[in-house]
């Protein structure tokens, strides 16, 4: 049976964030506009550091959050490597500490405008082609508990 | 023409047309339709969505003319938009279809009403969808509504009503009376998700949510969650996923049974009865009844905690004679012991035992508490049953609606509870009452008798609606 177009909802949330922070950056590097860069980069970065915490956080209200569910989780696996994870990190933080007339910070940005795309993209192709939960994922639940 | 500027120009008009469309749409059927609910609302808010979308749409072919080197961008934020589309045009339909000829409005008003007096959720509306689905379904709307939220950062025109719940009714139930009061458990989702999702969160949210922590904590080994180095990546993300999963399971479990208890606080016995009819009508097996799955509880654990709330306000008692299979069934249900229900994540593979056992012995008794504490006490429903039911059961057994006077004795909650326990035993004395002899077994009479009792029950609800709206005005000013 397909997946109901309502549970499919979480790829897609996923696909605004992503297009949130590619947003921000793309207003920073084509018109030197920072309004938004620190909220949405300080969002991005508070989601990632959370994902690559040494155990993982159970978060009370994690719904809403990003990168949270299993759906924001499984896609941001698929599409970037841990060091691709990690890289990002760095990027944000060096945009994050950066005025708005250094020169390393665009070239900087362009590349978290890469990965974001990156992960936009695969956001939508998952909302658009879902596939059930992965078994070994259900597996290792099992063994967890 | 640019290169990619054509498949640009394409992808915008794509989305015009679309959106186009279901702007038209909402304005036309609020035009040729009369609505119960907040249809209206939800309709401006899509005639404001297509409008702002095509600003947007406007704007940004006015940067790629220009020459933006993001042109796969704009692309991919007109596919980012038709998705959020596609939710809503998941539920523009159903709302369209849910009009005053084909929803019990006396209900939903009803319980419009009584969803104003809930701690928290003054000020909301619901919407009702009629859906092609054969059951009332938990609809994770929260997740549009989120979604709604993001999308409004990029299109300001456009904001989502606050406070609208969707309530979605099978089409073929519309007409129908008790069935649809199931829809007291789809009322509990939505005050479930405003009440957990607001900033802050409600503070009995909050403290169940520590709970559920502590479940998860308590089922997961923790040290096996840590993994660190390259090799370990794989697996890191895998127990990343895992917990998860079983974070969503346990809140799944969480909302079934905050809703029923919500909706049995609200209308009482009669929501068992109405969840018992629906179960019978889609097939539950006796394997079934004892298995929990990642999105629900397992029938028999919800049945036994509807048993242990009518129990803790004194409604079992007054019910426990009743001949009925429901009764019977609510109380064998009740009586199946914890050790025996299962988790099964899918067809074949059980689920992790310890996080059902958490689930069971720590979190369903703080539900309990939530909802105790977000409801009205139950002990003055329960004597004004006492005193009226006899009266009201009475009046269906003479083929007359309840009677409404200016006293409180019969309020709606009442009519309810009254009507589903003659509908359960009476029909077969009322048609051999009024039938003509032979007629005790024709399915259509009894039919026809159950629709009159349904019918009979509905209007002494509208008639005690009028009566209240009668005594507001009198209270409030002069008439």
């Amino acid at each position: 049976m397909p997946m109901a177009l309502q549970d499919r909802a979480q790829y897609l949330s996923l696909a605004l964030f992503a297009q949130k922070v590619v947003s921000a950056l793309t207003e920073y590097v084509d018109e030197n506009r920072r309004a938004k860069l620190k909220p949405s980069l300080s969002e991005a970065l508070e989601s990632l550091s959370r994902l690559d915490a040494k155990r993982p956080i159970v978060l009370p209200h994690g719904r809403l959050a990003a990168l949270t569910s299993y759906e924001h989780l499984r896609t941001v696996e698929e599409v970037w490597s841990a060091k691709e994870r990690s890289d990002a990190i760095k990027m944000i933080r060096v945009l994050l500490r950066s005025a708005s007339r250094d020169r390393e910070a665009k070239p900087t940005a362009e590349k978290l405008i890469d990965l974001f795309s990156k992960l936009q993209d695969q956001a939508l192709w998952n909302f658009e082609q879902p596939r059930p939960v992965s078994p070994k994922v259900m597996q290792r639940l099992c063994q967890l508990a | 023409m640019p290169t990619g500027l054509a498949d640009v120009l394409h992808d915008a008009s794509v989305l015009h047309r679309f959106v186009d469309f279901i702007g038209e749409y909402c304005r036309q059927q609020k035009r040729s339709q009369t609505y119960v609910g907040s249809a209206a609302v939800f309709f401006q808010y899509v005639e404001q969505l297509a409008a702002g979308i095509q600003d947007e749409l406007r704007r940004e072919m006015e940067r790629a003319t220009r020459g933006t080197p993001r042109l796969s961008t704009l692309r991919r934020n007109m596919r980012t938009y038709r998705g959020y589309l596609r939710l809503l045009h998941a539920l523009i339909k159903p709302a369209a279809d849910a009009h005053s000829l084909t929803i019990p409005g006396p209900l939903v008003d009803l319980a419009s009403q009584q969803l104003q007096k809930v701690d928290g959720m003054t000020g909301s509306r619901l919407l009702i969808l009629l859906t092609t689905e054969f059951i009332y379904f938990q609809r994770p709307h929260t997740d549009v509504k989120g979604q709604a939220r993001k999308v409004e950062e990029f299109i300001p025109g456009a904001s989502f009503p606050p406070k609208l719940g969707f309530i979605e009714i099978p089409y073929s139930q519309g007409p129908s009376f008790f069935t649809n009061l199931a829809i007291y458990h789809e009322i509990g989702h939505f005050v479930y998700e405003e009440l957990s999702n607001r900033n802050p969160p409600h503070a009995g949210f909050r403290s169940l949510a520590l709970v559920k922590d502590r479940c998860l904590k308590g089922t997961f080994n923790r040290r096996s969650l840590v993994h660190t180095g390259t090799h370990n990546a794989i697996r890191a993300g895998r127990n990343r996923q895992a917990l998860a999963l079983a974070e969503r399971m346990l809140e799944n479990w969480t909302q079934e049974i905050f809703c029923d208890l919500f909706a049995l606080r609200l209308i009482e016995p009669a929501f068992s009865f109405a969840l018992i009819e629906m179960i019978g009508m889609l097939g539950v097996s006796p394997t079934q009844l004892l298995r929990f799955d990642p999105d629900h509880p397992a029938p028999a654990c919800r049945f036994a905690q509807h048993v242990k709330l009518l129990q803790d306000d004194s409604w079992w008692s007054e019910i426990q004679g009743l001949q009925a299979e429901q009764r019977q069934f609510l109380q064998e249900s009740a009586s199946i012991p914890t050790r025996r229900y299962q988790f099964f994540v899918d067809e074949n593979h059980r689920g992790p035992r310890r996080l059902l056992d958490a689930f069971v012995t720590d979190l369903t008794p703080a539900i309990r508490e939530l909802v105790c504490q977000l409801t009205s006490r139950a002990a003055p429903s329960v004597e004004r049953f006492r005193r009226t039911r006899s009266d009201i059961q009475g009046s269906f057994r003479a083929g007359v609606v309840p009677l409404t006077d200016t006293s409180d004795r019969r309020d709606p909650v009442c009519i309810i509870n009254a009507a589903f326990c003659f509908y359960l035993t009476a029909v077969p004395d009322v048609i051999k009452r009024f039938e003509r002899a032979g007629n005790e077994n024709n399915v259509t009479v009894h039919c026809e008798w159950k629709d009159r009792v349904e019918m009979w029950t509905m209007k002494g609800i509208e008639d005690s609606q009028v009566m209240q709206r009668y005594k507001d005005v009198r209270r409030n000013g002069p008439f």
